[in-house]
């Protein structure tokens, strides 16, 4: 398949990409080397002790000292998945309704490539974006071993494929209703909501005991609400996350070939 | 024979709204075929059938003998389309444009690309959002021309051109048609298709009132004379002249449509101190107003 098409994006959006990345890993940086002089004070782990709900709403849980849950604090359960989000939905929105409404997808779908070849370069495009932000944060928290944050390299690895696959389900849902809808705002606000309600879900569920069933339908669940960075994503973590990536390219394979475009 | 273009009871509709209806028209290869219509008639969305942006409801359409959903991919190998209201990549120069576009579209030969470049005087290395929308429609040009495609369809292509560019994106077409080559050409602008087409359509709220030559068409349009005089005129002095309706009356000016022999109005207007007289066919709209009623819903030839 050529990629010609993912590349025009990808250069496209180059700054907002290095933007993305610097700022998320200096940020990860920063993150890291506090820890050390956090991780004698006890006083933070009473924000999570009896199971708080403040602390639920931010996706905490755990002990705030240990790297994990420093990590778990500060990154991987609230700003991490929110950058990623805004990444990849901001993204899919524009890929393709985005693209539409500004009159610029005309130019690519009349370009001698299929339609289903178009979708699958574009999401080329949002798997390069993701993975890059991604592999930035992961070599960041890995290099942490050097500030104390010491936690397995396999679930820091697994947990940050997690969150990627996490982004790429939001993206291309977003690129999905953007196929149908050719909206891009509507699409921002359905699938930002979604994914919202997905947050909510998944951090509150340790404490709203009816929410508790719940929690299975958020990939907030499946990506960072288990814990992953302290015990690691499980296969059934990360199957659950490539269905949806998978059924969500598929939709927008359907919708995009039925869409009509201006 | 085979047609470059080929549409049988051709409907889009967008829920209610009956966007084309029953569209049938055939374009032969080797000429410029204009597709005129005022704003909202429906050629875009006619247009995007064909080029597979957007399916039909029902009808059939055929373009270089290929069907445009089936066959999209090898369509769009053969045909360049230049849409309306054309928009730009906001960073990309015209060179990157060009350049993306050849390589994306299969090649394109670059002594072309830069002889288009010169003939069209296009500001190549400034990036799209600091052009004027006739620098950007000028890239467009070069981008729907670079690749010598069989056929091109071009949706109002001189937007924001000056007279002098219009006057080369003219030649270009013409020498693009003795290559053996087709243009469809849609636009409002009636004296350009005059000048360049050698058959038009005409839609009107996405049916399609008249189809045929030119110069056939153009005989059955009034002629307009605005002209100004240096004292009052009575209206009578031009409702009597035959094949003559006066439009408008303000006291020294009048404004005239003429249907039969100019000569007689010449005459009348060079009787009444004139000091100033202006003369020209009809526009679209006025086409449309007094000329293309549903008897003329026909095809002249």
């Amino acid at each position: 398949m050529s990629l010609k098409i993912s590349r025009l994006d990808l250069n496209l959006r180059r700054r907002s990409l290095m933007a993305y990345v610097v700022g998320m890993a200096l940020y990860t940086l920063v993150i890291v080397a506090l820890y050390p002089q956090f991780r004698h004070d006890t006083s933070l782990n009473n924000l999570t002790k009896g199971g708080s709900t403040a602390a639920a709403l931010f996706g905490i849980t755990g002990s705030l000292t240990s790297p994990g849950g420093w990590l778990n604090a500060n990154l991987w359960a609230n700003f991490f998945p929110l950058v990623i989000l805004l990444m990849a939905v901001g993204y899919g929105a524009a890929a393709i309704a985005g693209q539409d409404e500004d009159g610029l997808l005309c130019l690519l779908s009349t370009l001698p490539v299929r339609r289903r070849s178009l979708v699958f370069q574009k999401a080329a495009a949002m798997v390069a974006q993701a993975a890059l932000l991604t592999f930035a944060v992961m070599l960041c928290v890995l290099v942490g071993k050097s500030f104390q944050v010491s936690i397995d390299p396999w679930h820091v690895v697994s947990a940050s494929v997690a969150i990627f696959l996490m982004g790429m389900d939001f993206g291309l849902i977003a690129m999905a209703v953007g196929s149908a809808t050719g909206k891009r705002g509507a699409t921002l606000g359905a699938v930002t909501c979604l994914a919202a309600a997905s947050y909510l879900v998944s951090s509150l569920a340790p404490v709203v005991t009816w929410l508790k069933p719940v929690r299975y339908a958020s990939l907030f669940f499946w990506s960072v609400g288990n814990d992953q960075i302290v015990s690691g994503a499980s296969p059934a973590d990360l199957v659950v996350l490539v269905a949806v990536c998978l059924a969500a390219l598929y939709g927008v394979v359907l919708f995009f070939r039925k869409l009509d475009l201006h | 024979m085979s047609f470059a273009i080929e549409t049988k009871q051709l409907s889009k509709s967008y829920g209610p709204v009956q966007a084309v209806s029953e569209l049938s028209l055939t374009v032969e290869p080797g000429q410029v075929f204009g597709f005129l219509g005022p704003n909202g008639a429906g050629k875009s969305t006619t247009i995007r059938m064909l080029m597979a942006l957007q399916r039909a409801s029902s009808g059939e359409a055929r373009v270089l003998g290929l069907d445009p959903q089936r066959d999209d991919v090898e369509l769009h190998r053969r045909v360049s389309y230049l849409p309306g209201d054309l928009e730009l990549f906001a960073r990309m120069t015209g060179r990157h444009h060009t350049d993306v576009f050849a390589q994306l579209k299969g090649g394109a030969d670059a002594a072309f690309i830069k002889e288009l470049a010169e003939r069209f005087q296009v500001v190549m290395d400034r990036p799209a959002r600091e052009l004027s929308k006739g620098n950007r429609q000028k890239i467009g040009l070069v981008m729907a021309f670079m690749t010598k495609p069989e056929l091109l369809i071009l949706d109002e292509p001189t937007t924001g051109l000056d007279p002098l560019m219009q006057h080369e994106f003219e030649r270009l077409l013409r020498e693009t048609v003795r290559d053996g080559r087709t243009v469809f050409l849609s636009s409002h602008d009636l004296d350009e298709v005059q000048r360049v087409t050698d058959r038009i359509a005409i839609i009107k709220q996405g049916r399609m009132v008249a189809v045929g030559i030119v110069d056939d068409l153009a005989k059955t349009l009034p002629r307009q004379i605005e002209a100004r005089f240096a004292r009052p005129v009575s209206r009578t002095a031009f409702e009597s002249l035959p094949g003559v309706k006066v439009t408008a009356m303000d006291g020294t000016r009048v404004a005239l449509e003429i249907t039969g022999d100019i000569a007689p109005v010449i005459r009348a207007i060079a009787a009444h101190e004139p000091v100033d007289v202006l003369s020209r066919h009809a526009n679209l709209e006025e086409l449309f107003l007094n000329t293309y009623r549903p008897s003329v819903a026909e095809e002249v030839k």
